[in-house]
């Protein structure tokens, strides 16, 4: 399974690949903002993207509009992996088309979990 | 607060029989012996040059800087790494003691029966139990002669 | 995560960390300026990852620091709150709290017990007060600093907005992040390439197989862009050392009462990482000096009919080969006149000196050690570093600096960096353990010597001939002199022993040195590499020899040489050179005929010379040093027992010497003994082409000349110590030869 990590933070990108690849997942692809996320949206095509909120160029939410305005990118699922915990941010995510929710610090069993529940494990 | 309560912390370390004592806020750290390249052709109070994590670092002979003897063949220095403002400098002494805590009133100037070197190396003393802490003023002591006066190099 | 993986982690969250602090410094200045939504939406996503990052390693001091300072940036995000002068300075210090945490982090692994209850408070407390509040568009802006014009570089609109860093880098999935170490390894190994390259071009010939020749002029191409390419892997902006001067700017006005505008232009020229780091700390000296003593008070700017905010300017550009970086202010200049009264005053110059020089040449005095110290540097101006460190460090690293004054409109200090980096390509050549690195610039070619066994155990080189009792090698029909490094160092560091074990060949390493070109001997020549060039430090200043050091593979220190300096050590530039001692067996009393460095002091109303080779150190001993061993008087020296020769004594000239007062002596060693030789006044030391006159008939005298209109004995050491110490001196001394 191709997973797409969209994350200003190299560290937050490192760890989250690590973490992906405990779980078994070696096919990833990292993007530093929402802008060139979608580049890999369409080079990639990946099943996943893990989104952060607050990055530069295209923030989470900008992101999570533009893929789902695309049809082509029903199937790939999208969850915010953030530090902000407020629920209007939740809610605009979750409204705007995001799948999952994950609160940094993420460990791998949460990850691990809401991967189940969005069917990709 | 009154002048008898501040006190100053010294690291201090021995040289021969000499104990000796350097305000910690002057240190940077203190290592064991290094590998040191020798430096011709300078005073011989120069004792080297050590790579201190990519820093080059000269290290000073105190022994030599007092006019002593060398250490005890066998014998391994301590690095003492005083932080000055154009980089660091190591000094070379025999033994690292504690960190001493001595009242700032008790500073003295040098007696008298210090002569030499010794004399003018220190800024003052403490009278402790039983011994006295001599604290060093390391901008003399860094303040070596280009090439030592007794030094000739044919 | 394993161990591995964590550390991993969080050094890349260190280096990211630093890299966008670093930004922050100037953007939070900016903002102070100009509260521009972007620049907070900036500043607050990266202590908002600073601090979701810390909290996920487990650095809690880290997080609760950039917890409350997020807090305060997302009331500024938000509108709630209006920048003011105490917010940037809460932030500021924030941002220095942040860079100590991760500094501690990188050397300990954790946050050893830092904690910063004050500045928390301080930052919770600056979210809660209301400021101002509802006047979005009028700001207050601060009285005393405008933050940065942009010159010529992306608009020419005052205080622009920086571009957010995601925008004007390469997208993540197009860089790599390459360890610096790899980068100097692949230095390394083109530096080794270039030389195999030069090696392989000699054996190009016009008549030569098309086809090598061929094959040879495109490996000089390849190689040539790749070393090229190679170094550019190394360049970085000069805007990487610059970001942080609007921030040191602001708090000097600050503290000092001045205002002051920072223009910077050229900030992409781009230099070799290892000299940005190395002008780091010198740039930042001239930047502060602009403002703390460039730049006028507001009120006597005012006075003198400029407006109250100053101007300093950087700029950075290329000429002729080099990078220039100037620093100039619009402030009152330097003048002259008070130059010369303060360098008199503090004895750099006699009022003679001071008056004989044009204000131009005056103005170098600032670079003079001692010359801005104390009262110069005020304690805003930088931690006591005066301008002859920054001529030092600039100096060391190949590169140079001017000033340029006009007396009421300004100052400009130029500094010019070299672009061929402070990385030269060196040959490493070893004497005994010690191991030296001679710049290839310095080199011609390399010539091997075997050496064998003479049965007495002496080791025997040869090609080396004598021509008057020097020694030379003749190489295609010329005649080249020869220096044996062992020799110039011999007195601090090999004591006269040839080497411990035999040896079976020697190299000589010929050099040039302006117009001379001399063979230096070493024992070995282990290696070429390209080597950093690190300064000595001030305690090393006068090492002449040395052009500096650098840190070989192994973690060990090798220095560099100076030919040039090592030339004029031994006088080869000057004129024929002295005789060197253990390696040449020349006896050192064998003076007639030769330019000699002499020793001159006196014994009693008589006036002696003693050859400079065979001294080794000059003492002064007081009598209470003195303890007699037998008949014999001796001195603790340096942990040794050393035997006294009363020179008086031994030639039979009466001393003047006073009972009770501290004794001159003459150090003598040979291979494995010192002595002293105790005489009356040393005087001086002369560079003579002597005329001896034999005195053979005279005990101890190896000839007398006449030496500034003085007759002057000169004596033969070897002589008088054979006869004064023979247990220690009858054989010795031709061991060492």
């Amino acid at each position: 399974m191709k997973i797409l990590i969209v994350d200003d933070s190299r560290t937050m990108r490192l760890v989250l690949r690590r973490m992906l690849a405990q779980l078994g997942h070696d096919d990833v692809v990292e993007a530093a903002h929402g802008g060139e996320g979608l580049e890999r949206m369409t080079d990639d095509l990946p099943e996943l993207a893990l989104v952060d909120w607050n990055m530069p160029v295209m923030g989470g939410l900008d992101f999570i509009k533009a893929v789902r305005e695309q049809r082509a990118y029903d199937r790939v699922k999208l969850m915010i992996v953030t530090s902000e915990s407020s629920p209007r941010i939740v809610y605009e995510a979750l409204k705007a088309g995001a799948d999952e929710y994950a609160m940094k610090p993420i460990t791998g069993d949460i990850m691990d979990d809401k991967m189940q529940l969005l069917g990709l494990s | 607060m009154s002048v008898e309560t501040i006190n100053i912390s010294y690291c201090t370390f021995t040289l021969g029989d000499l104990h000796l004592g350097v305000p910690v806020t002057e240190i940077q750290e203190v290592i064991r012996a290094q590998v040191r390249t020798r430096v011709p052709l300078v005073s011989s109070v120069i004792n080297g040059l050590i790579n201190l994590r990519g820093e080059l670092v000269t290290t000073v002979d105190l022994r030599a800087r007092f006019g002593l003897p060398p250490i005890a063949a066998g014998t391994e220095s301590m690095n003492v790494v005083v932080r000055r403002d154009d980089g660091a400098v190591s000094i070379l002494v025999d033994e690292i003691r504690d960190v001493l805590d001595v009242a700032a009133a008790d500073f003295e100037p040098v007696p008298s029966i210090f002569s030499g070197p010794c004399r003018d190396l220190m800024t003052g003393i403490y009278k402790l139990d039983g011994s006295l802490l001599l604290v060093l003023d390391i901008d003399k002591l860094l303040d070596v002669p280009a090439v030592h006066r007794d030094e000739v190099h044919s | 995560m394993d161990d591995n993986e964590l550390d991993e982690v969080v050094n890349e969250f260190i280096v990211e960390s630093h890299e966008n602090l670093d930004d922050l410094d100037r953007a939070l200045v900016l903002l102070e300026h100009d509260n521009d939504p972007n620049v907070v939406a900036r500043i607050f996503r990266t202590i908002h990852t600073i601090k979701g990052t810390s909290g996920f390693l487990g650095f809690s001091t880290l997080e609760s620091v950039s917890h409350v300072g997020e807090n305060l940036l997302s009331k500024l995000r938000d509108r709630e709150l209006m920048i003011s002068t105490e917010i940037t300075s809460g932030l500021l210090a924030m941002v220095d709290a942040i860079r100590e945490i991760l500094q501690t982090v990188s050397t300990s692994g954790d946050e050893a017990g830092l904690a910063y209850p004050a500045l928390v408070e301080r930052l919770t407390e600056l979210a809660v007060a209301p400021t101002a509040g509802v006047e979005p568009e009028a700001a207050p802006a601060p009285a005393t600093f405008t933050p940065l014009t942009e010159i010529a570089e992306t608009t020419p609109d005052v205080g622009e907005v920086p571009k957010p860093q995601g925008e004007d880098r390469p997208p993540a999935s197009e860089t790599l992040r390459v360890d610096v170490s790899l980068l100097d390894d692949l230095m390394n190994l083109v530096g080794e390439l270039v030389l195999a390259r030069n090696q392989i071009l000699q054996f190009v010939q016009p008549q030569g197989d098309p086809a090598f020749n061929a094959t040879s002029q495109r490996l000089n191409l390849i190689t040539t862009e790749l070393q090229a390419g190679v170094m550019k892997t190394r360049m970085q902006p000069i805007e990487n050392v610059w970001n942080k001067f609007p921030r040191v700017v602001r708090d000097l006005t600050i503290n000092c009462g001045k205002q002051a505008r920072l223009e910077m232009e050229g900030k992409h020229t781009e230099l070799d990482k290892t000299l940005l780091e190395a002008i780091k700390d010198p740039l930042t000296h001239l930047v502060r000096n602009a403002v703390d003593h460039g730049l006028e008070s507001p009120a006597n700017r005012l006075a003198s009919g400029k407006s109250t905010e100053g101007l300093v300017r950087l700029s950075a550009y290329h000429e002729g080969g080099q990078v220039i970086v100037e620093i100039s202010d619009d402030g009152a200049g330097i003048d002259a006149d008070k130059l010369r009264r303060k360098a008199i005053q503090k004895g750099l110059l006699t009022s003679e000196e001071a008056h004989s020089r044009s204000d131009r040449e005056m103005l170098n005095v600032i670079f003079l050690p001692g010359f801005s110290t104390a009262e110069a540097v005020s304690n805003i101006s930088g931690r006591g570093v005066g301008m002859d460190v920054v001529r030092t460090n600039i100096e060391g690293i190949g590169g140079s600096v001017e000033v340029q004054t006009v007396l009421g409109a300004g100052t400009t200090f130029r500094v010019k960096i070299p672009l061929t980096l402070a990385i030269v390509p060196a040959l490493v050549v070893s004497v005994g353990q010690d191991r030296y690195a001679i710049p290839q610039v310095s080199l011609i070619e390399l010539v091997r010597l075997d050496a064998h066994q003479s049965p007495e155990g002496a080791t025997v080189i040869g090609g080396i001939e004598w021509v008057q009792g020097l020694p030379v090698h003749r190489l295609r029909g010329q005649l080249l002199p020869l220096v044996f490094l062992r020799d110039v160092f011999e007195n601090d560091l090999y004591d006269g022993v040839i080497d411990s074990e035999p040896r079976e060949s020697f190299n000589i390493v010929v050099v040039q040195a302006d117009d001379h070109q001399f063979g230096l001997v070493v024992d070995d020549i282990s290696d070429t590499a390209e080597i950093v060039v690190k300064p000595l430090g001030r305690l090393l200043k006068s090492a002449d020899t040395f052009a500096g050091a650098t840190i070989m593979g192994d973690g060990r220190v090798a220095l560099i040489l100076d030919v040039m300096g090592i030339a004029n050590r031994i006088g080869i530039t000057t004129s024929e050179r002295r005789g060197s001692r253990a390696a040449t067996g020349v006896d050192v009393t064998d003076v007639s005929g030769t330019w000699r460095r002499l020793l001159l002091f006196s014994l009693g109303d008589r006036h002696l010379g003693l050859p400079l080779e065979a001294v080794a150190r000059l003492e002064e001993f007081s009598p209470a040093d003195i303890e007699m061993s037998g008949h014999r008087a001796v001195v603790q020296y340096r942990g040794e027992i050393m035997h006294l020769i009363d020179l008086g004594d031994e030639l039979g000239m009466p001393s003047s010497r006073v009972e009770g007062q501290p004794m001159q002596v003459v150090v003598y060693t040979d291979a494995n003994s010192s002595v002293g030789l105790v005489v009356d006044q040393i005087f001086d030391i002369v560079e003579e082409h002597l005329d001896v006159t034999e005195t053979a008939d005279s005990h101890g005298i190896a000839g007398t000349a006449v030496i500034h209109g003085q007759v002057t004995d000169v004596i033969a050491v070897k002589q008088i110590l054979r006869s004064a110490v023979p247990a220690i001196f009858a054989t010795a001394s031709e061991v060492a030869a």
